[in-house]
């Protein structure tokens, strides 16, 4: 089945009808998945968006509900929750796994987030296969396959002068089948169609072995290293499509409050901070060895898979070039010989 | 320490649940139910009791020894607390005001309204403690998670054998429960109550030491006991150290941490220790669990 690309903006704006469409766009500061319409064009050729679309689930800031005094005085509390149906066109294969990450964070262990839960519901997904990765990109290396999205409703491949579509769910399915009138049956690849069956990564890591190495490095002098050029400014976890980590506080307005949360940074030094002043995590190395420990050892110790995506988009916005591609290097180059922490220089090979 | 051992291998292996994290059944963790405040009991000048009920005079949710639950004050903010006991009609959480939230708390009235929301967490493994003896140990606030394993065995009498409670502040004006450690719990058949305090006072005629060298003289063996803990670091990493000198075994030294916590239900990401949280996988953990988590024991 195909999707014609003249007729794109048809079939766009006609589900916008429906549902809340986003695709990839650029905005005048950054680019991030922005809502159909509304003058928005979208860019498809944008490999990836500066802002990954992690808020389409789990939003930068989120009411959770309100509260305060009734008309009668009486305390209340208003969790009355619900979300609109999105429609995801264009989602890159790096995001799509991000996505299965926040499933496992957000519907597994214990409690289902029943905020996540709703969006995730009413959410659909057209995954855009890539052909040409940025530099920074290395999501192969981190098991992904960039022509592929599994976890899709929708997996769109460019064939050209159109969009090759699949199925992948009963809901991706339902909705191709309700807008058939757009798509035609034709398989045909014409000269300007782009291999998405076997693309490659320039940029390649090596992840074999560096779990099981992570497991050994807590007290490694390789974090001091690494340590000495962050500057703790959060960016990375702000345009990650995997940190999920969030704050609870609220705002109020004469008898009446909110309570929301919002994206948090594991980078500040408050994120960990009790009452009291005591501070587990109160010098920097041990904030820098939480985030990169988390994405690439204690995530699959809890859910089985690594929590880095191999997107890339930590390597463009640190103001430092502090690239986890060259710390995934130094870890497989490190030596576990135990060396105390305030020993000699560890094995890094001077790229950070 | 041989003998410990053979004394301890004797006894059932102390088995810690960690499972309350295994299965997402439960919904509805982050908002929480509106209840009032039933009393108040003033503890020391910092530090209070507040027992909880729903608004029709209920106990808002049943939990377990050691389990917590996050106090919502509408509108100033949430924190996690260890219930510290429970009644047929009511919980009971006891709070030292360090903080925004705990200074509001403390401002707080019979009848007024709080949030709870829980219980959440894993609790004391007072199932597999049946039939130990039991030596608990704490300083400052960190008696309140004991009291709640305490007031269950207590409550159980005769499933349990000896309990031994070593407890040390900084002065005599610090001790929370006073009434319960001078008075009623000494009255309890076969369980024993050691106090010190850290500087001398005009107030206290009893041992001026601090917890780790107090504990340590008081010549209580570790044959066949069990050891619960919980303190400030400092207490923490004294008294781990004693006890292991004294001759517990690892899985025979069981504790609660604290963290800071927004969620309580495993998602918002700071309290974890490695790869667990504190919020769903502990707060209980044996000395032998933590010793195998990344920078948990510092």
């Amino acid at each position: 089945m195909q999707l014609s690309k003249e007729r794109v903006d048809a079939f766009l704006a006609e589900l916008n009808q429906a549902v809340r469409v986003y695709v990839p766009a650029r905005g005048e500061a950054v680019s991030s998945f922005a809502r159909y319409g509304q003058g928005t064009e979208p860019a498809f050729d944008l490999v990836n968006t500066d802002m990954p679309p992690k808020d389409m689930l789990f939003p930068q800031t989120e009411k959770m509900y309100r509260y305060g005094l009734d008309d009668e005085g009486k305390p209340f509390v208003d969790a009355t929750f619900d979300a609109d149906e999105v429609v995801l066109f264009g989602v890159r294969p790096c995001d799509m796994r991000s996505i299965e990450c926040m499933d496992d964070v957000f519907l597994t262990r214990g409690f289902i987030d029943e905020y996540y839960e709703t969006r995730r519901q009413k959410l659909t997904t057209f995954a855009l296969a890539c052909t040409a990765p940025a530099p920074t990109c290395f999501c192969d290396s981190m098991g992904l396959n960039a022509g592929q999205a599994p976890a899709a409703d929708v997996l769109l491949k460019d064939v050209g002068a159109a969009w090759q579509l699949a199925a992948q769910s009963e809901k991706g399915a339902a909705l191709l089948g309700k807008y058939k009138g757009f798509f035609d049956e034709s398989d045909v690849q014409d000269a300007g169609a782009k291999n998405s069956d076997s693309v490659s990564c320039t940029l390649k890591v090596d992840m074999d072995g560096v779990k099981e190495k992570l497991d050994q490095m807590f007290d490694h002098p390789l974090w001091e290293d690494i340590t000495k050029k962050c500057l703790t400014c959060g960016t990375c976890t702000y345009v990650c499509p995997t940190c999920y980590c969030f704050d609870i506080s609220q705002s109020n307005r004469m008898k009446i409050g909110e309570r929301y949360r919002c994206w948090d940074s594991c980078m500040f030094s408050v994120y960990s901070e009790m009452a009291g002043g005591h501070n587990p995590r109160a010098d920097k190395l041990s904030r820098v060895r939480q985030r990169f420990m988390h994405k690439l050892c204690f995530f699959e110790d809890r859910y089985g898979k690594s929590l880095c995506v191999g997107c890339g988009r930590c390597i463009q916005k640190c103001p430092v070039a502090l690239d986890i591609s060259c710390l995934i290097d130094d870890i497989g180059a490190a030596e576990l010989a135990p060396v105390a922490l305030a020993g000699e220089k560890g094995a890094g090979d001077g790229k950070h | 320490m041989a003998n410990t051992k053979t004394a301890n291998s004797k006894a059932a292996n102390i088995e810690i649940e960690h499972g309350c994290a295994r299965e997402a059944t439960v919904r509805q963790g982050l908002v929480p139910q509106l209840c009032t405040v039933k009393s108040i009991s003033h503890e020391t000048s910092d530090v209070m009791s507040l027992r909880i009920s729903t608004f029709d005079g209920r106990r808002p949710f049943d939990c377990k020894p050691g389990q917590t639950a996050m106090v919502s004050l509408l509108p100033f903010g949430e924190c996690m607390f260890c219930v510290s006991a429970q009644g047929e009609d009511y919980l009971e959480f006891t709070i030292k005001r360090v903080g925004y939230v705990t200074e509001q708390l403390h401002a707080l009235s019979v009848g007024d309204t709080v949030g709870l929301r829980g219980p959440f967490g894993n609790w004391f493994p007072y199932e597999s403690l049946k039939g130990r003896d039991v030596l608990f140990v704490g300083g400052g606030i960190g008696l309140a998670p004991l009291r709640s394993l305490i007031t269950y065995m207590l409550d159980n009498r005769a499933s349990y054998g000896r309990i031994d409670l070593v407890y040390s502040g900084s002065k005599p004006s610090d001790l929370v429960y006073l009434q319960d450690l001078q008075e009623a719990w000494p009255q309890q058949p076969n369980m024993h109550v050691h106090l010190s305090v850290y500087r001398e006072s005009s107030d206290w005629d009893g041992a001026v030491a601090y917890t780790a060298p107090f504990l340590e003289g008081l010549g209580i063996s570790a044959t066949g006991k069990v050891a619960v803990l919980c303190g400030g670091p400092s207490l923490f990493r004294t008294c781990s150290a004693s006890l292991e000198k004294m001759g517990f075994a690892l899985e025979d030294i069981i504790t609660t941490l604290e963290m800071r916590m927004k969620c309580g239900v495993g998602k918002c990401g700071r309290c974890n220790v490695g790869g667990k949280y504190i919020c769903l996988d502990g707060p209980v953990f044996s000395m032998a669990e933590l010793k195998t988590l990344p920078g948990s024991v510092h």
